[in-house]
């Protein structure tokens, strides 16, 4: 089964590379400027720039080339979609075959073409950085990120805070909603047949223990915390350090470069 | 030293959960507390971190007095406290960054941060488990890391609220393991518990029944008042059980918590010289 | 009425393979190892009318895996499992052991969930779409057997019950199916020494009524005193097999496990290697030895 942080945040593949490595908050900021690059390439050129660019941080990172795969994989149904609609509705130029009242034309072909390229480039651009970012790290990220718009009354502290105690906490409520389920279908319970009401009365002998243990867990976790003194992000300190060091400098250095050469493209038009 | 002076304290307004508890516990003691549900032993527990204050009398840490608000992260640093769940107190998705989520609270610097939870979790026989997520691991385990996760705040003192009752026999044999090696270290235990063999390892063993503390006194004491401990609804030990077992069966047996010694006089009684 | 495991393996690894059609070697991720590991291997084990067996062995031995094959909600990977000589990989022979095998799963009172504790027990009967008439008649029934009273409690909320009536009243719901076997994984496991033995109790009575029942527990006291036959799982295989007194006769072996004996038996067997002319056989509470020594004693006065 996939873990539901997982199923979230994408697989985690622990694996020791630079750009594992690399500061959470520069990654996520180079995601951003590569995602706005991507996007704005119109060339061919560029685009094959893009891929050869998210190429080398795989290598960086030392993913096997199976696990990205699987990674990209269930989200290459947005690129089929994508392509489907460029194929049938984006017209213009020799008309290439005819299908019913749709009309397949060599632009659309094209568009067709460079748009599933171009989205499976951001595709794996994305994956790469849940691959080698942990989820908490992630969070961690963008605790510090939003930072800046806590004095604008923004809880960062405090949303980052949530967000680490749900992602500590989900494998676990996963696992009690598989027992009870298992507890509940033990005295003929059954969540897939029957009338509407029944199932709905199945589902209320799953979801009312979830709940009930969410607030028996809040309960005495709240007790915890307080038992170990917690009260508040203000002026806590943290364990792990964001620091921006010198593979950071040369990660943004080579972002820097591709979006240099995505220009040049541009301006050439090739 | 911790102190409880003639302490009252009700969740309802209705019925004392502590009813007049005076005690004292000396630095570097390991004191059981025993006693049946319901019995007010969890709630003489919370008192000593501040988790509850008292209605009526006193608790003293030190010198300082629980129900003063300023001192009230100091109290709960060095008097730290691990509870009877272990999937409750884990804040964190990695385990060091849940050894160190007290003394980030208390606003320790980052370098030394890093010593506390190597320190810690080598205490508790974790190192190498830093980077390990929390979720993975045994009930035993997590109860070492919530252990680590107090002993990263520098206590004098550790609470183990039945800490060890919902983990399996191996698990707790490595939790009692530590438990002692830390009170060795001169570390002030006090462990709530309804488990005889638990209690049979403390320095002394309070009973508390209805709010009340109606027993007091060293393990073999306390436990082989067999009597009394059924009475409040409490197992005895199984040499308690045994030599008292002998006794009604007709046998000459001195009532004790030693199996070595329960060995020994049964050898002396039915071995022909 | 008999359950039979037939050389059952298991892994959670090819269920997950199996589902999502691919090889098991995507499974592990996440920062877990990889868990290739089988959780059963190779369990032959019969449960006949009658039998009170245990089940003894760490956690992580396969013992929950184990309970949840015996009525179907997970299938071997290999081997089969037999209810009343129907294979439980069945849909249809999944459907009747259900109701004829009763389980009682880990803390069964985190199942509770209806407003009432009447609701709660009613859940299993009503989905056997049994009458009200009949519905009525097993709650009283069920709760009466765990020794609560339907006209006292039934109205109450299940969550404002004490500990051991909340798992009381979990243990009813499951009984109130009118199963032919029940299975209990730790039912002792978590409660106070009162509220445990009463527990246990209870389980002693329905074994002595004629119910069949499977018991998990890591009290080795506990099994020996209770069970008719026991078995060791280790890492998933089944380690030994017999009666308790066969079982715990094998003091090393389950040493060597980390599993220990009863405390009783265990003095028994030191004041045998010093030479006290102990009988032969299981000595599963502190009364039975006292009882043992206790004769040895008058016959060593008579002697004089």
């Amino acid at each position: 089964m996939s873990s539901p942080t997982a199923m979230i945040f994408g697989r985690y593949a622990a694996i020791d590379s630079p750009v594992h490595a690399m500061d959470a908050r520069c990654k996520l900021t180079l995601l951003l400027v590569y995602i706005i690059a991507t996007i704005c390439t119109s060339t061919p050129l560029g685009l094959a720039l893009c891929a050869l660019f998210t190429f080398g941080f795989y290598c960086a990172a030392r993913i096997p080339v199976r696990t990205a795969l699987t990674c990209v994989a269930p989200l290459m149904i947005i690129v089929i979609l994508t392509a489907i609609a460029n194929l049938f509705f984006v017209q213009g130029g020799e008309t290439l075959v005819i299908l019913g009242p749709l009309g397949i034309t060599e632009n659309g072909l094209h568009q067709a073409i460079f748009m599933s390229v171009r989205l499976t480039v951001l595709l794996f651009g994305a994956c790469l950085i849940t691959l080698t970012t942990t989820a908490l790290d992630i969070t961690d990220a963008f605790e510090s990120m939003l930072m800046p718009f806590a004095r604008f009354g923004l809880p960062a502290h405090e949303l980052a805070m949530i967000a680490g105690i749900a992602l500590r906490f989900l494998p676990q409520f996963a696992t009690e909603l598989i027992n009870t389920r298992n507890a509940q279908a033990s005295r003929g319970a059954s969540f897939t047949e029957g009338s509407l009401r029944e199932r709905a009365h199945a589902f209320s002998a799953l979801f009312v223990p979830l709940f009930a243990s969410v607030f028996r867990h809040a309960d005495t976790l709240a007790a915890g915390m307080d038992a170990r003194c917690y009260h508040g992000g203000t002026g806590r300190t943290r364990l792990n350090q964001h620091a921006f060091h010198r593979r950071d400098a040369l990660a943004c250095a080579i972002v820097a470069l591709q979006v240099a050469g995505i220009i040049v493209c541009t301006l050439l038009g090739v | 030293m911790i102190e409880f002076q003639d302490v009252r304290f009700t969740y309802d307004g209705q019925r004392y959960a502590l009813n007049g508890v005076t005690t004292r516990i000396r630095p570097g003691e390991f004191v059981c507390v025993l006693g049946g549900n319901g019995s007010g032993k969890s709630t003489l527990a919370k008192h000593i971190n501040a988790l509850l204050v008292p209605d009526e009398g006193r608790v003293q840490v030190g010198q300082w007095d629980t129900a003063d608000e300023n001192l009230r992260y100091l109290i709960r640093s060095t008097a730290g406290m691990v509870f009877q769940n272990p999937d409750d107190q884990i804040v964190a998705t990695l385990v060091e960054n849940d050894v160190a989520f007290g003394p980030e609270n208390l606003r320790v610097p980052a370098d030394e941060l890093r010593i506390r939870v190597e320190e810690a979790l080598k205490t508790v026989g974790l190192s190498g488990f830093e980077r390990n997520e929390t979720n993975a691991l045994s009930g035993g385990q997590k109860q070492r890391v919530a252990i680590a996760g107090v002993l990263a705040m520098k206590p004098q003192v550790l609470i183990f609220d039945e800490a060890s009752a919902m983990i399996d026999p191996r698990g707790r044999t490595g939790l009692l393991r530590v438990i002692r090696q830390l009170n060795s270290q001169g570390l002030t235990i006090i462990m709530i518990t309804h488990f005889m063999d638990e209690a049979a390892l403390a320095d002394r063993v309070l009973v508390m029944d209805d709010g009340r503390i109606v027993a007091e006194g060293t393990p073999g004491e306390v436990l082989t008042r067999a009597q009394e401990l059924r009475r409040l609804h409490l197992d005895t030990p199984f040499p308690v059980t045994f030599s008292l077992a002998c006794q009604d069966a007709g046998l000459p047996i001195t009532t004790t918590l030693n199996t070595d010694a329960l060995e020994e006089e049964l050898c002396n009684l039915l071995l022909t010289r | 009425m008999q359950l039979a495991f037939d050389q059952v393996s298991f892994t959670y690894d090819a269920q997950t393979a199996k589902r999502k059609g691919k090889t098991a070697a995507a499974a592990a991720d996440w920062g877990n190892s990889p868990d290739d590991l089988w959780a059963l291997r190779n369990v032959s084990l019969t449960v006949n009318e009658g039998d009170f067996l245990g089940i003894a062995g760490h956690t992580g031995s396969g013992k929950s895996t184990l309970v949840q094959h015996m009525n179907g909600l997970l299938s071997p990977t290999q081997g089969r499992v037999t209810f009343d000589g129907q294979d439980l990989s069945a849909k249809a022979a999944q459907k009747a052991c259900r109701g004829a095998v009763g389980v009682v799963f880990q803390y069964p009172e985190r199942q509770l969930f209806a407003a009432t504790v009447y609701d709660d027990v009613a859940f299993g009967p009503r989905n056997l779409k049994l009458d009200a008439l009949e519905v009525d008649q097993r709650v009283h029934a069920a709760l009466e057997a765990v020794g609560l009273s339907c006209d006292q409690l039934g109205a109450v909320s299940p969550f404002e019950l004490s500990g051991g009536q909340q798992r009381r009243v979990a243990f009813a719901g499951v009984l109130a199916m009118n199963p032919q076997m029940l299975v209990l994984d730790e039912p002792a496991a978590g409660l106070d020494p009162e509220a445990k033995s009463s527990m246990l109790n209870l389980v002693a009575q329905l074994h002595s009524q004629g119910m069949t029942i499977v018991m998990i527990s890591h009290n080795m006291e506990d099994l020996a005193r209770l069970c008719t036959r026991l078995v060791v799982l280790n890492q998933g295989s089944v380690v030994l097999e017999g009666t308790p007194e066969q079982v715990f006769s094998q003091e090393e072996q389950l040493h060597a496990i980390g599993l220990d004996i009863p405390a009783a038996q265990a003095l028994a067997n030191r004041l045998r290697a010093r030479g006290v002319n102990l009988p032969q056989g299981l000595y599963a509470t502190a009364e039975e030895l006292a009882a043992a020594c206790a004769s040895l004693y008058q016959a060593k006065a008579e002697e004089a």
